[in-house]
């Protein structure tokens, strides 16, 4: 691979157009941005998940969750084989709305893909004194994410499975803290022998070498967004020329 | 928000200041009328500059005969070590353009963190002269380039090279030697982000303190090289360049449409600033509600005065602020005299300012409202100072989920009234488009059906947006009553984005701008303008409704005078009568 350095401001403008030309509306291309950024700002190889993706966005055309089950807190989404980046916000805001008034929330969001951009949203829907749980299969793992009210930061944990589910389904929780959301949830959230834990410190230290030194992305990759970025610009004429000022 | 618009701890005596209504200050043409404040933020990186006495020191000047070469200037400033690294090329005059899409300049520049290596140099050198088709690093906070005027610049030197200095009613005419045509930062081209500005290089921690920090380092050199020219040329005859005159000069800036997305795309800060503006302005009216003294209504004469002649000294083609500078100058002419004739009177009497900001309204242009305004938060640095370091918010927009759609639509009501009120079917309406052209993507302005790219238009149109995303809540809450925002979203994902700008503006005092950007007479001046205003530029000459140029610290303190006494009362620039040095 070879690296080059971008800032931060400038890898969120590039993803956001880039997402704007394969069909995002503007809500959707923010936050995505967002969801990749703070990936791959916090070492979590977020920039290998994306290539996969905008890979597939590129053949699709953008597609959400649909609401297929609602009752006193329980919701299930399909998400019709799409990525979190398109639902993942609409999992999260109806967890908390309603968890915000006091109760838990539980979302599943069925047939849906890249799952760790789901973070981000996790932690931004944190800062409104909320907690979060989540987790989903990765292979013959369970990674379990905890995001405690404010927090800035989660915890992410791989566990061994203990038993098969859905190997494309993602289980949000959400309430006011997260040892009520432990025990509430407590027969969702039996899992094997944890394997690994990343560090909240190391998430910390890559953050701000990434503000400091830089984002080290793969050129084919940043070439990738530059195409995609080409296509929300318009073919300059002498005419368009007139429309910025000549 | 970070702060409540109706208290401020400078003044803690007024629970309820009594700002402007939105209604009032976010129409788009009141907003095209500001100017410079204390607030400003040039006002504010001189403030800084002067007070901490930052040492500027020229570490390389390797010119030849022409000009042309490298020029590094080290900065020490309060909290930490700057360099401002200048390349100086040959410029053929027919290339000479102001406009975004050019790419080759009189002068490029960069703004780095600590001391430039040799190292470091080299990769500048290779970089920095090709501005947007060049990468730089993290360690480059700006990156800037400008042109000479063709006007000022060889006149001045050839001047100095006589012996003698130039002719004030020449500079007053154009007022720089130099015109920057973009000044980046935030992180474009792998520079710094704003965030590690922000957290990491305090003197730099306000918005656009690093890039107007650069134009003021652009100033210090052009008027180096002129006057080091000006000896290559005649080393018997050459000699410096007047000090007042100095002082006088300014940078030059072109801007055009760039500007206008930034404030559509950055509702919070707008609001921000203009929040502080107001706040500002609300502090100094309460605290003299029992009167103003007969001294400060005496200032106010004097800086009613100079504004007159600043506005007298103002040259540009365009009709429209031709006329609007006379009518202005009118008006303040009869403030002024007024203010002589009746100050003793009225401070007898207990004037307040809210009766001359009520006056002015009732009789007076929105432009001469402004500048009043403008100069009344210039008496009160004590009590307005100190928003300044107030100016920044995080742009983050968020759903609220839990609200009812019923209330989104009440607060669509309330807070877009003026967006409702706009009649979207009609062709006008939507007359413009807003797109990136593929040439460095700039911004550009396209007609409806007849430009190409109305497919690839950016979503500027906010009360267009607001409009058909409150006729579907409208629908959706007849079809499926009682439903919150985040059952809204999963049935109509598209309108997220909409939704969370409403529901976060709504929280803020000011909100969106009041205006329809795709309206087909849209004028962007006035969004320029209004962002020119906030960085401080004075001089406003529109060259179109598209783009306009203006000076940029004319007036200011040179870095000489950092260690002197300092009035920081610059702005409105006058033509000096020149002292002998």
């Amino acid at each position: 691979m070879i690296a080059m350095k971008v800032s931060k401001n400038e890898l969120t403008a590039s993803l956001r157009k880039a997402f704007e030309s394969l069909g995002f509306q503007p809500g959707d291309y923010y936050d995505a941005a967002d969801m990749v950024v703070w990936l791959g700002t916090h070492g979590f190889d977020g920039f290998d998940r994306l290539l996969s993706v905008l890979n597939y966005l590129n053949t699709t055309s953008p597609s959400h969750a649909d609401l297929i089950e609602e009752k006193e807190g329980n919701f299930v989404l399909d998400g019709n084989e799409t990525s979190i980046l398109l639902c993942g916000s609409e999992a999260v805001d109806l967890a908390r709305s309603y968890a915000i008034q006091g109760s838990s929330a539980r979302v599943e969001v069925i047939n849906c893909y890249n799952r760790t951009f789901i973070l981000q949203r996790l932690i931004k829907a944190a800062q409104r004194d909320l907690a979060f749980l989540a987790y989903w299969r990765q292979q013959d793992y369970c990674i379990k994410v905890t995001v405690s009210p404010r927090a800035k930061l989660p915890v992410y944990q791989t566990f061994m499975l203990n038993e098969q589910f859905d190997p494309q389904m993602l289980r949000i929780f959400s309430g006011t803290n997260v040892a009520q959301l432990e025990a509430e949830y407590a027969e969702h959230l039996q899992m094997g022998a944890m394997i690994d834990d990343y560090p909240m410190e190391m998430m910390k230290a890559c953050y701000i070498d990434s503000l400091d030194q830089g984002i080290e992305i793969d050129v084919t990759l940043w070439n990738t967004l530059d195409d995609l970025v080409s296509r929300v610009l318009v073919q300059s004429t002498e005419e368009s020329r007139a429309g910025a000022g000549d | 928000m970070k702060n409540d618009p109706h208290t401020t701890e400078l003044y803690s005596d007024v629970a309820q200041l009594p700002l402007r209504p939105a209604s009032k200050v976010m129409q788009l043409e009141r907003l095209g009328s500001f100017h410079q404040s204390r607030l400003s933020f040039m006002r504010t990186l001189v403030r800084h500059m002067v007070t901490e006495n930052w040492l500027i020191s020229r570490v390389l000047f390797e010119l030849d005969t022409e000009g042309y070469g490298t020029v590094i200037y080290e900065i020490n400033a309060k909290y930490g070590t700057y360099s401002f690294v200048v390349f100086s090329h040959y410029l053929d005059p027919e290339n000479r353009n102001d406009r975004v899409i050019s790419n080759q300049w009189d002068l490029t520049m960069a703004l780095c963190e600590g001391s430039v290596s040799e190292e470091q140099l080299e990769f500048l050198k290779v970089n920095v002269p090709k501005q947007e088709a060049g990468r730089v690093n993290s360690r480059v906070l700006v990156l800037s380039r400008a042109n000479r005027s063709a006007r000022t610049f060889n006149y001045v030197v050839n001047s100095l090279a006589h012996g003698h200095q130039p002719d004030t009613d020449i500079i007053a005419e154009v007022g720089y030697l130099y015109r920057t045509t973009a000044a980046y930062g935030s992180g474009k081209l792998g520079m710094a982000d704003w965030e590690k500005v922000w957290t990491k290089h305090r003197d730099f921690a306000r918005p656009f303190a690093a890039e107007m920090f650069t134009c003021y380092m652009l100033r210090h050199f052009s008027i180096q090289q002129a006057e080091y020219l000006a000896l290559q040329a005649s080393p018997q005859t050459g000699v410096p360049l007047n000090s007042d005159l100095k002082r006088y000069i300014g940078i030059g800036n072109s801007t055009g449409l760039g500007m206008a997305p930034f404030l559509i795309n950055h509702p919070l800060l707008i609001n921000q600033w203009i929040e502080m503006r107001e706040t500002a302005l609300a502090t100094v009216v309460a605290f003299n509600a029992a009167g103003v003294d007969e001294s400060t209504l005496k200032r106010l004469a004097e800086s009613t005065g100079r504004v007159v002649q600043h506005l007298g000294e103002i040259v540009t083609a365009d009709e429209r602020q031709h006329k609007a500078n006379a009518a202005v100058r009118k008006e303040l002419d009869l403030l002024h005299l007024w203010l002589q004739e009746q100050g003793p009177k009225l401070a007898n009497n207990h004037y307040v300012w809210s009766s001359l900001i009520q006056y002015a309204e009732q009789h007076w242009l929105v432009e001469t409202q402004e500048v009043i305004n403008t100069l009344l938060i210039e008496l009160y640095p004590e009590l307005v100072d100190g928003f300044e370091e107030q100016m920044w918010v995080e742009e983050i927009y968020e759903v609220t989920p839990e609200m009812m759609v019923v209330d989104l639509i009440a607060l669509i009501e309330e807070k877009y009234d003026w967006a409702l009120a706009i009649d979207f079917s009609l062709q006008e309406s939507r007359g413009a488009f807003w797109y990136r052209s593929e040439e460095k993507m700039e911004p550009r302005l396209g007609k409806t059906h007849i430009d190409m790219g109305m497919e690839k238009a950016m979503p500027l149109g906010i009360g267009y947006r607001v409009r058909l995303c409150y006729d579907q809540l409208v629908g959706y809450n007849q079809s499926c009553p009682k439903q919150n925002v985040a059952h809204f979203i999963v049935k109509n994902p598209t309108f997220s984005g909409i939704v969370a700008r409403v529901q976060t503006m709504a929280l803020t005092y000011y909100g969106d701008i009041r205006e329809n950007l795709i309206h087909q007479d849209v004028l962007p001046i006035h969004l320029l303008r209004c962002k020119l205003s906030f960085f401080g530029v004075s001089k406003f000459d529109p060259r179109s409704r598209l783009w306009v140029r203006n000076t940029m610290f004319q007036g200011a303190p040179l870095i000489s005078d950092f260690d002197q006494p300092f009035k920081d009362e610059w702005q409105f620039p006058i033509k000096p009568v020149l002292h002998i040095d």
